[in-house]
C-alpha cells in the first residue's frame, strides 16, 4: 500500500518511537493504484534528493554560560555558546567550531544543517548556579524537528520521563532528526531553568536552520516575484525580537562565519546581493516587524508584504535583494517608545 | 495555481465521481441545509456563564446536556443556512458575535430574553462565536464550516508528505480556547462533544489523524504544541509556491482562530507532549495543556478533563470532581479581585448569603480545585503574585507555589491548590488589590487557615495566630469590602464586618473569625471629628480620590482640588469624557497651570488646565503610568511606567514623549519603577518594585548610573515604591520591607532605617506586639511605608505608612523622631507652604475620605519631634463644582498629592513671579 511504499522508501533509520501498526489506506483499488503510480514516482525523487544531500550528523558541544549584564544590581542574563561542531559525512569528519563566536553570546550559534542531516547535541551547564537551586538545570528544547520524548528538553513534571536538563554535574545529550518537511528556520531554547517554563527570555535561545538545498524561495524584485536558489544567498541575518531589543547574528555564506551582532544592530550587506532574514520573536510582546522601503514573500503565499505581526517564538523568513539602505523596527507602542530599530546598510 | 492543502485530495475524487455518477441515475442535486439551532446562556456554578445546547435539527451531533466552556462546537457546511435562537438566563445581556460573519447583531436581555441570529455559513474553516461583553467569562464557541467536498486541512506526514485529509478520515477533532491565561477544550469523535474544561490532557493514539481548532478572544496568544507541525492556514487564493510549515502560531485581536490536522507522534512516537501558549506571561501563570499519544491499547487515546466550573468548590453538589473559583481582575476599588459568584456570596439573602463571607474576593475551595483569573474588567497589567500561602504548600507542591510572572502582562492565570489553608494573591504593580482562597479539608471542623503562612517576603511559618497573620487578615477585609472604609461624613462609628464562620488555625484550634478579629483590634469604633487647621497654607492642594465613584463614567477616581485659604474644595475633576481611570499621582509646570496627571489602571497621561479644570490633552503613554515628576532645570515631564520598563519623557511645553530612559539594561527583567523623583542635579531615582533595586540615571542622557540593592529586612521582595530627595541624600521606602533606604546621590545606601523594628510580629497580639525594641525611647511602627517626600530644606523626610500611621525622620540623624496616626491604606505625602512660613505635609489614605493636614514643625524650632496633626479635612463633597456628579464612595481612595504652587528645592526657584509673592524669603530659598 501507498502508506507503507513511501515510509519504506524515506526512512533512513529505525522510527525514534516503536509504531505498532502503519495508517491503513482505505481507498478504492482503483484510486489506490493512482497513488502507488505517483509514489513510485515521488520515490524516485525522493531518492534522488538523498543521493545529492547526503545525511550528514552533527555532533554539537553547546554550553550554557552566565554573562554579566554590566551594571551593578542589574541581573545577569544566560546564553549559549558553541563549544565544538564536529560535521560527520560517512567517514569525513569536518571540524566547524571556528565559524562560531568564542564566548556566549545572545542569540546563541545559530545551528545550520540540511534536511536530512541529524543533530546529536550535548549540552554542559558551566555555570555557578549559587544558592538557587533553581538555576541547577538548564535544556534545549528545539522546534520543528524530530526528536522523541527523551530529547524534548522538558522537566519530569511535563514529560512524565524525566528532567531532560544538564546539571553543573552531569550534561544531557540530544537527538534531532531534520527529517523531511522539517525545512525551515527554528528556535531552540532552555525549557527547564528557574521554572518549569525555563529561562528563555534570559538569553538561552538560538536558532537552527534547516536548508533544503535543492529548494528555490521566492523573493520580491521591484514589485515582481523572483524565484532565486537558496544557494544564492549571500548573507543570512538571525534577529530575534524581545520584549525591549532585538538580538541578532550573521552568517556569511561563504565562509559560514557566524558574526554575533548583540543588540539592535546594525545590518550590512553589498548592494545586489541576496539576503535573508529569519525573524524569532521571543517573551510575552506581539511586534509589528518593518522594513523600510522593502516589500517581501509572506512565507507560504503570494502576497508581497511590507509589515508582519509576529508573536512569541513564531517564525518569519524572508529573501531580499539589498537595494537601498533601510531601518528595520518593530513598530508597536511600547517598542517605539524604547526606541527598538536599527539599520540596514546596503554598501554600494 | 495548484493549492497545496487541498491538493490531490482522493476524496475530492471520489466526490466528484460519485456525483458524476448521481448525474447519471437520478436528478438529485446537492443541496445546502438550513440548521435550527436552540442554545441558552447559563450562570455556572462557579458564577462563570457558558452556552448550552437545547436543540439542534439537522445535526447528528451528541451535545452535551449542560452548559459548557467552550461553548457547544456548531458543525455546518459551507453554503448551509444558521438560524440559531438564543435565550439568555443570564443576569447580564448576552449577545452572539462571529467575526466576518455576525457583527453587531442585537443581544438578548438579561433574565430570560431571546434573541435570534441568522447567517449563510459561506466562509470554510473555524470561526469563534462569542459574546461581546463577557466572553471572558467563558461565553464563547467554535463554528466550523466543512468544505462542502469535505476536505480539511492537510497534514504533514513523518516522511514530509503533505497528505490531503477529509472530514471523515479524522479520528478525532479537539477545540482549544485560548482565554485569559488557560486553555479551555473540548473534544468531538464519533459525533460526541465532551467537555474538557481547563487545561485538559488530550489524548490520541499513535498515528491517528486528528484536527486542531484553536481559537482566542481578547488577549494574544502564540500556540505551540511540542513535536509536531503543521501547515499555516493560507486562502487557496493566495498560495505561494512551497508551503508554510509551522509549529507556533499567532491568534492576535478581538478574536482569532487557527486550525490544523497533524498525526498524532508520527516520527517522534508516544509521549506525554507540551502544548502551551508561548506568549512568556502566560507560560508563567499556567497556560499549558497536554497532547499525550499513547500506543495502540485499550486506554489509548483517552482525554482527561481538567478543572470545571462544576466541581468542588464551596456549597458546589459536585464535590467529587476538580472544581474552579474564578476571580474577575477588576478596577473596581476594593473588589480588584472578584469572585464571579460574589453576587450571590455578599447577598445575605441569596444562594450564597450563609456564608456571611461580606466580600467579593474571598472563595471556599476543596483541595486538589483551581483558582482561576481572568483579567476582564482592568485596562491595566497586572500580575497575579501569591502574597500568602500555607508553609507547607510550596513543597507540596512546587512547581506552582509561590505564583508569579516574571512581568506585568494582559491575561489571566489558573492554578491547582492542593495543600489546605490560607492563599492570598496580589498584583505586584497595584500591591493592595486582593484575592483570597480559603482551600478547606472537608474533613476538619472550621475553615482551614492552616497552621503556619509563608509570605512572599521571605516571613516562614508564621503562626496563623500570630499578630501579623490576624492583622494582615483584617487588612484584607478592610481592604476588599467598600462598606469596611472609613467615611468621615458618616456620624456611625467606624464597624468592619468579619465573616462570622469558625475557622481552624494554629493547633487546631476552632475559633469564630469575626470574634477574633474583633477581640484583638475591636470595633465600632468612633471617628474623631474633623478640624480645619487654624493656620492657612498657600495655594491649592491638588488630592487624587481615586477610588470616588461618579455617574458619567465606568471608571472610578476623579481629583479633589482644595483652597488652603479656607479648607474648602474648590473643584471635583471626574473627566466622564475619557472615563478618567484611576487617577494617581500628578505634577505640575513652572507657570503652575496645566496638571499632568497620570491614570495608573489604564496607560494614559491627562494633561489639565489647572485653572478651570478642563482637560488640554489625553495621550497614552505606556502600562500604568504612576508617578510624574519635571525635570526642575527644564521643565521637561517624566513618567514612571509602572507596568513595563522605563521613565518617558516630554519635552516641556508639548504633549508628545519624544524619548525614554530604559530602567534596565536590554534583555533585564523589567524594573517597574514606581514613584520616582529627581536629584536637583537632574539624576532620575526610581524604586523599582519588580527587581528589589533603587535605580539612579542620568536624565539627560538616560545612562543607568547605578542600581543598588533595596531593603534588608526581607530580601525576597522589599518592594521599594517611592522615592524622596533631600539636601544630599535620597530615601526610598520599602513597602514589603517596612523600611527606608537612605542613598547619597550617587546611588551608595549609607543606611536602612528598619520602621517595624519595635514591632513583634510573631506573638499573638498584646503590650508585647509594639514595644521600644530598639532602645530609642520611642515606640513606633511603619508597617509597609509608601510616599515618603523630604521637605523643601531637606530636614525632615514624612511617611505614609499603609498600616495606618505617619512617621518623621530627622535627617540629620537618620532615625524615626516621631509617629502620628493615620487612616487604614495611608499612602500619600507632599509638601506644601505653610501661610507666614514653614510647611505642611498634606497625607491621603486610600479606605478614607480624609486628608491629614501634619505639620512637621509647629515651633519651627527645627526639632520634628514635637510634629502634630494640624488638622483633617473631609475629601467628600457633594456641594464643589465638578464635571460629573458623585454617586458612591464620596471622598475615598486618596492617593497623589500635589501643593500648588510647588515650593519643593530645585522647582521652586522657578516659579513665576505671582507665585511666589505668597511665600516667605526662607520658602523661596529652601535651602539657601
Amino acid at each position: 500500500m501507498i502508506c507503507k511504499i513511501i515510509h519504506s522508501a524515506r526512512l533512513k533509520r529505525p522510527p525514534l518511537a516503536s509504531r505498532k501498526a502503519l495508517p491503513e489506506c482505505s481507498s478504492a483499488p482503483q484510486i489506490r493504484f493512482v497513488y502507488t503510480l505517483i509514489a513510485l514516482v515521488l520515490m524516485l525523487c525522493t531518492q534522488a534528493a538523498f543521493a545529492a544531500g547526503g545525511g550528514k550528523t552533527h555532533v554539537i558541544e553547546l554550553w550554557a554560560e552566565k554573562i554579566p549584564a554590566g551594571v551593578e544590581g542589574g541581573n545577569d542574563l544566560f546564553a549559549y555558546r558553541m563549544a565544538g561542531h564536529i560535521i560527520q559525512e560517512g567517514a569525513t569528519e569536518t571540524n566547524v567550531t571556528s565559524r562560531y563566536a568564542a564566548e556566549p553570546t545572545i542569540p546563541g550559534p545559530t545551528i545550520v544543517i540540511d534536511e536530512g542531516d541529524e543533530v546529536m547535541l550535548t549540552l554542559k551547564h558551566v555555570f555557578d548556579p549559587g544558592n538557587s537551586a533553581s538555576f541547577e538545570q538548564v535544556s534545549v528544547h528545539v522546534h520543528g524537528v524530530h526528536y522523541d520524548i527523551h530529547s524534548d528538553g522538558t522537566l519530569e513534571y511535563i514529560n512524565l520521563i524525566a528532567d531532560e536538563s544538564a546539571t553543573p554535574t552531569m550534561s544531557y545529550t540530544y537527538h534531532w532528526i531534520a527529517a523531511p518537511g522539517t525545512a525551515g528556520t527554528w528556535a531552540y531554547h532552555d525549557h527547564n531553568m528557574i521554572t518549569l517554563n525555563g529561562a528563555e527570555d534570559r538569553g538561552l535561545y538560538g536558532a537552527l536552520i534547516v536548508n533544503n538545498k535543492t529548494s528555490t524561495m521566492a523573493l520580491n524584485k521591484a514589485g515582481n516575484l523572483k524565484t532565486v536558489s537558496i544557494s544564492s544567498i549571500k548573507k543570512e541575518y538571525v534577529l530575534f525580537i524581545g520584549d525591549d531589543a532585538f538580538w541578532g547574528t550573521e552568517i556569511d555564506n561563504q565562509t559560514g562565519q557566524q558574526t554575533s551582532l548583540w543588540e539592535n544592530p546594525t545590518l550590512s550587506a553589498q548592494q545586489g546581493s541576496n539576503v535573508r532574514f529569519h525573524l524569532i520573536s521571543l517573551g510575552s510582546n506581539t511586534h509589528n516587524f518593518k522594513l523600510s522601503n522593502y516589500g517581501w514573500i509572506d512565507p507560504g503565499t503570494n502576497l508581497i508584504i511590507t509589515e508582519k505581526v509576529i508573536g512569541p517564538l513564531e517564525k518569519h523568513v524572508f529573501a531580499v535583494q539589498a537595494g537601498q539602505s533601510s531601518q528595520y523596527k518593530d513598530d508597536t507602542f511600547s517598542s517605539n517608545s524604547l526606541g527598538m530599530k536599527g539599520n540596514f546598510n546596503v554598501i554600494p | 495555481m495548484n493549492s497545496i492543502v487541498f491538493r490531490f485530495n482522493r476524496k475530492t475524487m471520489v466526490a466528484l465521481i460519485c456525483f458524476m455518477a448521481t448525474l447519471f441515475f437520478s436528478s438529485i442535486a446537492l443541496a445546502s441545509t438550513t440548521h435550527t439551532i436552540n442554545l441558552t446562556a447559563e450562570t455556572l456554578p462557579n458564577g462563570q456563564f457558558g452556552y448550552k445546547m437545547v436543540s439542534h435539527d439537522a445535526s447528528n451531533q451528541n451535545y452535551p446536556a449542560e452548559a459548557v466552556i467552550p461553548g457547544p462546537s456548531l458543525i455546518v457546511q459551507q453554503g448551509d443556512t444558521v438560524n440559531i435562537s438564543l435565550t439568555n438566563n443570564t443576569g447580564v445581556p448576552v449577545g452572539i458575535n462571529i467575526p466576518g460573519i455576525l457583527e453587531g447583531a442585537a443581544e438578548a436581555a438579561a433574565g430570560g430574553g431571546s434573541q435570534n441570529y441568522s447567517f449563510t455559513a459561506n466562509r470554510t474553516g473555524t470561526h469563534p462565536y462569542y459574546d461581546e461583553g463577557s466572553g471572558l467569562l467563558g461565553l464563547f464557541g467554535a463554528l466550523i464550516v466543512n468544505a462542502a467536498d469535505g476536505s480539511v486541512q492537510s497534514y504533514v506526514d513523518g516522511d514530509g508528505t503533505i497528505t490531503p485529509t477529509d472530514v471523515a478520515d479524522l479520528d478525532k477533532e479537539y477545540i482549544m480556547f485560548m482565554v485569559g491565561s488557560t486553555f479551555w477544550g473540548a473534544e468531538i469523535a464519533n459525533g460526541t462533544q465532551t467537555p474538557l474544561w481547563t487545561n485538559p490532557v488530550l489524548a490520541a493514539t499513535l498515528n491517528e489523524v486528528v484536527r486542531f481548532h484553536v481559537l482566542s478572544i481578547e488577549h494574544d496568544h502564540t500556540f505551540h504544541l511540542h513535536a509536531h507541525r503543521w501547515l499555516d492556514e493560507v486562502d487557496p487564493v493566495n498560495q505561494g509556491l512551497a508551503p508554510h510549515i509551522i509549529d507556533v502560531k499567532i491568534l492576535t485581536g478581538k478574536a482569532d482562530s487557527h486550525a490544523f490536522t497533524v498525526k498524532a507522534g508520527t516520527e517522534v512516537g508516544a509521549g506525554m507532549w507540551h502544548l502551551h501558549c508561548h506568549v512568556v506571561s502566560h507560560m508563567e501563570s499556567n497556560m499549558a495543556a497536554r497532547f499525550r499519544v499513547d500506543e495502540p491499547g485499550a486506554a489509548s487515546g483517552i482525554s482527561v478533563a481538567g478543572a470545571s466550573p462544576y466541581g468542588a468548590i464551596l456549597l458546589s453538589p459536585n464535590q467529587n470532581d476538580p472544581g474552579l473559583v474564578t476571580f474577575e481582575i477588576s478596577d473596581e476599588p476594593g473588589s480588584w479581585f472578584r469572585s464571579t459568584r460574589s453576587d450571590a456570596i455578599i447577598d445575605p439573602a441569596g444562594p450564597l448569603g450563609a456564608l456571611n463571607i461580606k466580600t467579593r474576593s474571598l472563595e471556599v475551595m476543596a483541595p486538589g480545585s483551581s483558582a482561576h483569573f481572568i483579567m476582564s474588567d482592568t485596562n491595566a497589567v497586572h500580575t497575579i503574585t501569591t502574597l500568602i500561602w500555607p508553609s507547607d504548600a510550596d513543597t507540596e507542591n512546587k512547581h506552582d507555589i509561590p505564583f508569579d510572572q516574571t512581568k506585568a502582562y494582559r491575561g489571566g492565570g489558573i492554578v491547582q491548590l492542593n495543600t489546605p489553608g490560607l492563599y492570598v494573591f496580589t498584583c505586584k504593580i497595584h500591591p493592595y488589590m486582593f484575592g483570597a482562597i480559603i482551600v478547606d479539608d472537608p474533613n476538619t471542623q472550621g475553615l482551614d487557615l492552616g497552621e503556619a503562612i509563608d509570605l512572599v517576603t521571605g516571613i516562614q511559618g508564621l503562626p496563623t495566630t500570630s499578630d501579623l497573620a490576624t492583622r494582615l487578615l483584617r487588612t484584607f477585609f478592610v481592604v476588599t469590602a467598600q462598606q469596611n472604609w472609613q467615611d468621615y461624613t458618616s456620624a456611625t462609628p467606624w464597624h468592619v464586618a468579619y465573616p462570622d464562620v469558625p475557622v481552624r488555625l494554629t493547633g487546631g484550634a476552632v475559633l469564630n473569625l469575626k470574634t477574633v478579629l474583633e477581640n484583638r483590634y475591636g470595633q465600632d469604633v468612633v471617628l474623631p471629628p474633623l478640624s480645619a487647621p487654624t493656620t492657612a497654607g498657600v495655594g491649592e492642594v491638588w488630592i487624587n480620590t481615586q477610588f470616588e465613584k461618579t455617574a458619567g463614567k465606568t471608571k472610578p477616581g476623579t481629583i479633589t482640588v482644595l483652597d488652603t485659604a479656607n479648607w474648602t474644595i474648590k473643584r471635583k475633576i471626574a473627566l466622564p469624557s475619557i472615563n478618567m481611570n484611576h487617577p494617581h499621582n500628578m505634577w505640575t509646570d513652572r507657570n503652575q497651570s496645566t496638571i499632568f496627571q497620570t491614570q495608573w489602571f489604564d496607560n494614559k497621561l491627562t494633561f489639565i488646565n489647572r485653572a478651570d479644570g478642563q482637560m488640554i490633552d489625553n495621550i497614552q503613554i505606556g502600562d500604568s503610568p504612576s508617578h510624574v515628576m519635571t525635570m526642575p532645570n527644564n521643565d521637561d515631564i517624566t513618567v514612571a511606567i509602572n507596568g513595563e520598563n522605563r521613565v518617558v519623557t516630554i519635552p516641556a511645553g508639548t504633549t508628545t514623549p519624544a524619548s525614554s530612559i530604559a530602567t534596565q539594561m536590554p534583555g533585564q527583567v523589567p524594573a517597574n519603577p514606581h514613584g520616582h523623583w529627581i536629584t536637583p542635579e537632574g539624576k532620575v531615582v526610581t524604586p523599582n518594585i519588580n527587581t528589589s533595586d533603587t535605580g539612579f540615571y542620568d536624565g539627560s542622557s538616560g545612562q543607568i548610573l547605578a542600581r543598588p540593592a533595596a531593603g534588608g529586612n526581607f530580601p525576597h521582595g522589599p518592594h521599594p515604591i517611592a522615592v524622596g530627595v533631600g539636601k544630599d541624600k535620597v530615601y526610598t521606602s520599602n513597602l514589603l520591607d517596612h523600611s527606608i533606604d537612605v542613598y547619597d546621590f550617587d546611588g551608595n545606601r549609607l543606611k536602612t532605617i528598619n520602621l517595624i523594628a519595635d514591632y513583634d510580629p510573631v506573638s499573638p497580639t498584646g503590650p508585647t506586639t509594639l514595644t521600644d525594641k530598639d532602645g530609642d525611647g520611642l515606640v513606633t511602627a511603619g508597617v509597609l511605608p509608601i510616599q515618603t517626600p523630604v521637605d523643601p530644606t531637606g530636614r525632615v523626610v514624612v511617611t505614609a505608612n499603609t498600616g495606618g500611621t505617619i512617621t518623621l525622620i530627622d535627617t540629620s540623624i537618620d532615625k524615626v523622631v516621631a509617629m502620628l496616626p493615620c487612616d487604614p491604606g495611608c499612602h500619600g505625602v507632599n509638601f506644601g507652604a505653610k501661610d507666614g512660613g514653614g510647611y505642611y505635609a498634606y497625607v491621603t489614605s486610600k479606605f478614607s475620605n480624609r486628608l491629614i493636614v501634619v505639620d512637621p514643625d509647629p515651633n519651627g524650632d527645627g526639632d520634628f519631634s514635637d510634629a502634630v496633626v494640624a488638622g483633617t479635612i473631609s475629601m467628600a463633597d457633594n456641594s464643589a463644582a465638578t464635571d460629573d456628579a458623585v454617586v458612591s464612595l464620596a471622598g475615598m481612595g486618596g492617593q497623589g498629592v500635589l501643593a500648588i504652587p510647588n515650593v519643593y528645592n530645585g522647582w521652586v526657584q522657578n516659579l513665576p513671579s505671582e507665585w511666589q509673592t505668597g511665600l516667605t524669603n526662607a520658602q523661596k530659598n529652601a535651602i539657601p
